[in-house]
């Protein structure tokens, strides 16, 4: 997948406003090799913007394409493949399985591709600091903790574009700086691109562009 | 990575709820087999009855009353506009006539030459349509001059306890009644012809001595050229033997039923009506566990709502999430199914031992039957299980729940 295109997109909820956005409403591309920043204001449909793209929810206007295609038309089976092979998406709620350990939460995803092995897994872990957490359940983890698991996952995947919802936000600016680290080599590694949302605290990283919400 | 997901997707699994559903079905299933099998393991005991006649079929005749005796005997037979009024009513199905033959017959019968008892006696034929029996047996050709017949079982008792016993002649039993040597002596018309019978079988129901209708075609047209055939019996095929109606109908219009011919007819109607209603029983006992077990699944999967939808946002098919509870779903159905054949195995073992006591003469049935039925539960209700759950995930997909 080389770009996705945001034509005159909306969320529904927002109709009959006219938002004061560079994204809503707006003619915007996104290309794969490119790094993105969008900035926003909590309620500016941030997280909103992520679940059109990851094809999780459907209510908005105008139209979202990936190379061209408009996504309202993809299958379900269109979307299980772009979600194990083409987009990878940190969401800002982590959505890991709190019964299952640190490991077993990027295993579950790791094992759809088998895309890296568990020497590569165990390295993010120990670079990250959170070694001594591999066998503990996420749900005895801090939040902060939870985040890092949740990069591991979102990365444990091949991807043309990768989305980070609010990465950073329990984590403290060395930490920061260490997953953007991880996160941009693996980035680089296969030449994709990333969206990286925030509110205020953002991930300090050379932005081909920034986008104001 | 299968085991993770069955690992989280396992969460929320009721033991007590799937126990339930697992005995219920059990219990529904395992009654519905029985059923099957016992109405088919005891049916023929009840049609083994009679070879010659189906249990479908009556046998009327005019009541004879003290004043009917002494008035004229034409009374007795049924004209056509009677037979036309049997034919239209809505029990019955078709009706033939009995004819009599219309000339002298003296037989004489013996076993394998020894001694011969000879009487004077009829013949009577229905239309082949209403013999229940291998029709190639059934004909009768001028040229080879051997007439099959079919006697009451009653006759052979009559041989068997009276006559032979005082003559010191052999008995016969049903099976070697080709061993019966009977010669027939047809006269009238002028004319004077011996013939072969053969006996073919005896009949509990007929209470008649049964010729193909052929040889009474021939028969009565060269020894009885002019005779009257006005039937004095008239055989009834009906829709449904214990209908209330026949036997309205029949006391309606001063008719009788020989004998009580209907009860092996009755007896497997009622035989059959049970079964249904077991197996309808069994039926329901199964809907309501099947209910039980789409509940509990569906609990479970409400209850699993946001651990599916998560594993569908990181790239896993509904096929995929589905499939763990589609497993489990069909492995109970599949254990089910198992131990309801084996259920089945030992208490039709046990009933069957103690018809063999009660009945030698039994065959030994097929399990065929119930095994299909209970496979054929078993797919459609794995089918319907398979594509609920799935159905059920892609409303998660589709943020339906």
């Amino acid at each position: 997948m080389e770009r996705i295109e945001l034509l005159h997109t909306l969320p529904q909820v927002f109709q009959g406003r006219e938002p004061q956005s560079q994204i809503w409403l707006q003619d915007v591309t996104f290309q794969k090799g490119q790094t993105y920043l969008v900035e926003a204001n909590s309620g500016t449909g941030k997280s909103s913007l992520c679940s059109y793209i990851i094809g999780y929810r459907k209510d908005y206007l105008g139209t979202i394409r990936f190379d061209g295609k408009d996504i309202r038309k993809n299958r379900v089976s269109e979307w299980t493949s772009l979600r194990e092979r083409n987009l990878s998406l940190l969401f800002q709620e982590l959505r890991l399985f709190p019964e299952l350990t640190a490991m077993e939460n990027v295993q579950i995803k790791n094992g759809l591709t088998g895309h890296k092995n568990r020497q590569e897994i165990e390295t993010w872990f120990e670079r990250l600091g959170i070694a001594d957490k591999m066998s503990a359940k996420v749900d005895r983890m801090s939040y902060g903790q939870q985040q890092r698991v949740a990069m591991i996952r979102a990365l444990v995947q091949p991807f043309d574009f990768l989305l980070v919802d609010e990465p950073i936000s329990h984590l403290d600016d060395e930490n920061s700086a260490i997953m953007g680290e991880i996160m941009m080599e693996e980035v680089r590694k296969q030449e994709a691109g990333v969206i990286v949302t925030s509110i205020g605290k953002h991930m300090s990283l050379s932005y081909d562009k920034t986008f104001c919400l | 990575m299968m085991s993770l997901v069955w690992k989280l997707l396992r969460q929320h699994i009721s033991i007590a709820q799937l126990l339930g559903f697992f005995f219920a079905n059990l219990l529904g299933m395992f009654i519905v087999l029985l059923g099957l099998q016992f109405y088919n393991d005891v049916k023929p005991l009840f049609s083994q009855e009679d070879g010659f006649l189906k249990p479908e079929y009556l046998i009327v005749s005019k009541r004879i009353s003290g004043m009917s005796v002494l008035s004229a005997g034409d009374k007795f037979g049924f004209n056509d506009e009677d037979v036309q009024d049997i034919t239209s009513q809505p029990f019955c199905k078709s009706v033939g006539v009995f004819t009599a033959s219309q000339y002298r017959v003296v037989c004489s019968m013996g076993v394998n030459g020894i001694a011969r008892f000879g009487t004077d006696m009829f013949f009577e034929s229905v239309p082949d349509r209403f013999v229940d029996t291998d029709l190639s047996n059934w004909k009768f050709d001028p040229e080879e001059g051997v007439i099959p017949i079919v006697l009451p079982r009653t006759y052979l008792a009559i041989y068997n306890f009276g006559f032979a016993q005082s003559q010191s002649l052999p008995k016969i039993s049903e099976g070697v009644v080709g061993m019966i040597d009977m010669v027939v002596l047809l006269r009238g018309n002028g004319q004077e012809q011996r013939l072969k019978g053969k006996v073919i079988g005896f009949s509990t129901r007929l209470n008649t001595i049964l010729v193909p209708e052929s040889f009474i075609k021939w028969s009565n047209a060269k020894f009885a050229p002019e005779a009257d055939l006005t039937p004095n019996r008239l055989i009834v095929e009906v829709k449904n033997p214990a209908d209330d109606a026949i036997v309205k109908y029949i006391n309606k219009h001063n008719l009788e039923l020989e004998d009580d011919k209907l009860d092996a007819g009755k007896a497997t109607y009622f035989l059959r009506v049970v079964t249904i209603l077991v197996m309808c029983i069994g039926m329901l006992i199964s809907i309501l566990s099947f209910y039980i077990l789409m509940l509990s699944i569906y609990l479970l999967v409400q209850k699993n709502t946001e651990k599916l939808r998560n594993l569908l946002l990181i790239g896993y098919s509904p096929v995929r999430v589905s499939l763990p509870y589609q497993i489990l779903t069909v492995g109970m159905n599949g254990m089910v199914l198992v131990l309801s054949f084996i259920l089945l195995y030992v208490v039709r073992g046990y009933y069957m031992d103690r018809l063999w006591v009660m009945f030698p003469q039994m065959q030994d049935g097929s399990l065929m039957p119930a095994l299909c039925l209970g496979c054929g539960l078993f797919f459609v209700v794995s089918i319907v299980n398979i594509v609920a759950i799935h159905n059920k995930v892609m409303r998660i997909w589709n943020r339906k729940d």
